[in-house]
């Protein structure tokens, strides 16, 4: 019989987290303006808490799973690893644009990073790269930059190739 | 009287009656689009409201809320896709309208008792704040730390799924909350020598994160394979025949709203699904339900508008959002330095009645600009997903930058994306997570107040009478979700265990 369920293994994650937290806030400096409580002190309790949290997730789920058997989740068909992976990692990619575009921008600029951000998640999402999502993403670029620069007066990045060439 | 000249100069001296009616319109194109909760549509507004003054960028928050209600029907009736979770029961009758080529007529129904459900929970709202606020008046720092504590533990109850998990949320969010200076000390805590963290993490950032990047991180996920059922339709409103036929039903809805928004927790989607089965109760015709039945429409709707007024209640008076739309709201208030509760009746009156009358001014404009706004939904709603989602994901860098100018806060805003899909993935709920972030400074504030204030006596939460009253509600909500929890759990292993046999 499976005991160790999806939910013991979120515990078991939760515990470390709690642990962790109370020791970065047993690193809390004390102040000679602290009150009886401490900087520290709600922190601590939090950290128990969800330590407590943790405890009592781990032992239902065991507790459930020796009583009851494991959750039904061999009900569903197994899919292959990849499949299930599969939406995971499309995910983690898609983070790796918003990324991108983060290390990108200072250096390209507003105008042409937003334009790149809108063809790489249009393509990644299942647009056909073609004429249509190139002008969408071209388009698209010059909007968001006439909308939030020139419209709502933010200082987005000009970005350190073009800037000085745009600013003369 | 005094009311009403606040509310007049409110929209009369600031653009709260253009904030309003952009609120709308932004709220039913948000809405349309199928994975746009109203509350995303509101946290994406978010970032624009930090430049605006207080009433109309609470009031364009609130508008959206209006707009993106009957917003969520659009798709519901159109292409059985409610836009919103509050339109599922919508897309019921609406699509079985829609195939038998009465969709205009569907629409309008649901138009017209959006309006008259909005318009009576703004009533609602109106005259039950005030004299619950006031109530609020006699709390002192332990009942306010009680408060947050009952705030928390509602929220935590009422979770989907796992009433742990959704205490282990409240609890991350509070951790969060922590973050950067102390309010008493003035000790830097969890910084790691980051400038932009002294201030802490603001909401905002977890908000547009957790609600907006995770779902389009879920979004990504599933890859457009085939076009989308592209439709096109023009709106019938109901004769006076029929509106007399709807006075039940949008009664009914109304009334469910109105109970229902004023629960913290509830929202429109239970909401709506009542008023659809009590308006099939009560219905002449209930053999219609589930055929394409005008009364099957407007009950919910009315609900679900309803509830986007009366939510306000708890969330105004308390400064307890039992919704992720009203905790955004919440958020916005905070971000404008405004506390909830009986000071913000004593010391902002403007504000207030600004609100109310901004939330009229949205609630009457639905009527003309969900005529008008229905083609360019309707054109949004075809669109190709990969390009909005592509729009949605530059609208959250560029607005999100535009807050306090720095590439940190975007980082922070993918981190935050992250988790919320991590706990999408993992059965977290996210309004506990959101309530622990923005009642957290209240939690701290008031429990270490009370305390110094009693020499460290802990006594003081069961001495105090409001707080006692709050704690032990408190407890009921949690004691009372936790057996609920356990027959869910029981009830399902036992069907499992049947299914075995079998």
């Amino acid at each position: 019989m499976r005991i160790l369920t999806r939910d013991t293994w979120i515990g078991v994650v939760m515990l470390i987290v709690a642990a962790v937290y109370w020791f970065e806030a047993s690193k809390i400096r004390v102040s000679p303006l602290d009150d009886g409580i401490g900087a520290a002190g709600l922190p601590k309790v939090l950290a128990y808490a969800l330590g407590a949290l943790a405890i009592i997730l781990i032992i239902r789920s065991i507790v459930g799973a020796l009583m009851f058997g494991a959750p039904t989740e061999k009900a569903e068909p197994k899919k292959p690893a990849v499949e299930v992976w599969k939406p995971h990692l499309r995910a983690v990619g898609m983070l790796a644009i918003g990324v991108g575009y983060l290390l990108l921008v200072s250096w390209l600029g507003y105008i042409i990073t937003v334009a790149l951000l809108l063809l790489s998640v249009s393509l990644y999402i299942g647009a056909e790269l073609n004429a249509r999502t190139l002008l969408v993403a071209g388009i698209g670029g010059i909007v968001y930059h006439l909308l939030f620069v020139e419209f709502l007066g933010i200082p987005l990045p000009s970005g350190a190739i073009l800037g000085p060439l745009l600013n003369g | 009287m005094e009311g009403f000249s606040y509310a007049w100069s409110a929209l009369t001296t600031t653009p709260a009656a253009f904030a309003a009616m952009g609120g709308v319109i932004w709220g039913i194109l948000g809405g349309a689009l199928p994975g746009i909760s109203p509350s995303i549509a509101m946290a994406l507004l978010l970032p624009f409201t930090y430049s605006m003054e207080p009433i109309p960028a609470i009031v364009l928050l609130a508008a959206t809320y209006v707009g993106a209600e009957y917003g969520g029907s659009i798709p519901a009736i159109l292409i059985r896709t409610p836009g919103t979770n509050a339109a599922a029961a919508t897309a019921i009758d609406g699509y079985e309208m829609q195939k038998q080529g009465r969709g205009g007529e569907a629409l309008g129904i649901s138009l017209v008792s959006g309006v008259i459900g909005g318009m009576i929970g703004l009533f609602c709202l109106v005259l039950l704040t005030k004299p619950l606020a006031s109530v609020a008046l006699y709390f002192t720092p332990p009942a306010y730390f009680s408060l947050g504590i009952l705030g928390l533990s509602v929220i935590a109850s009422l979770s989907t799924g796992s009433l742990v998990k959704g205490l282990m949320a409240g609890t991350i969010g509070l951790m969060i909350a922590t973050v950067g200076t102390d309010p008493v000390s003035g000790v830097n805590r969890f910084t790691y020598g980051a400038p932009e963290l002294l201030g802490g993490i603001p909401f905002i950032l977890v908000m547009v994160g957790v609600f907006a990047v995770s779902e389009l991180l879920v979004q990504a996920g599933k890859p457009e394979t085939a076009k989308s059922e592209r439709t096109q339709m023009t709106i019938r409103l109901p004769n006076w025949a029929m509106l007399r036929r709807l006075r039940k039903p949008q009664a009914i809805g109304s009334g469910i709203g109105l109970f229902e928004g004023c629960m913290p927790g509830a929202g429109g989607s239970i909401a709506a699904f009542m008023a659809y089965n009590e308006a099939r109760r009560w219905s002449k015709n209930p053999e219609e339900f589930g055929k394409g039945s005008p009364e099957a429409i407007a009950a919910p709707e009315s609900a679900n508008n309803t509830v986007a007024g009366t939510a306000l209640v708890p969330m105004l008076s308390f400064g307890i959002p039992g919704s992720n739309s009203t905790a955004i709201l919440l958020g916005g208030l905070l971000i404008h330095g405004l506390q909830p509760g009986p000071l913000l009746f004593e010391q902002h009156p403007d504000f207030i009645y600004g609100l109310f009358g901004g939330l009229f001014v949205a609630n009457f404009s639905l009527f003309f600009l969900g005529i008008l706004i229905l083609t360019p939904a309707i054109w949004l709603v075809n669109r190709p997903k990969p390009y909005l989602m592509a729009a949605i994901y530059a609208l959250i860098f560029s607005g999100i930058y535009s807050i306090d100018n720095t590439l940190f806060d975007l980082y922070l805003v993918l981190i935050a994306g992250a988790v919320g899909y991590v706990m999408r993935l993992l059965g977290f709920p996210f309004l506990p997570l959101v309530l622990g972030l923005v009642l957290g400074y209240l939690i701290e504030a008031n429990y270490r107040r009370s305390l110094l204030l009693t020499g460290g006596e802990h006594r003081v939460f069961i001495e105090d009478p409001i707080s006692l009253g709050l704690l032990l509600t408190a407890l009921v909500f949690v004691i009372g979700s936790g057996w609920r929890d356990y027959r869910h759990a029981k009830k399902d292993r036992e069907a499992a265990k049947q299914d075995d046999g079998t």
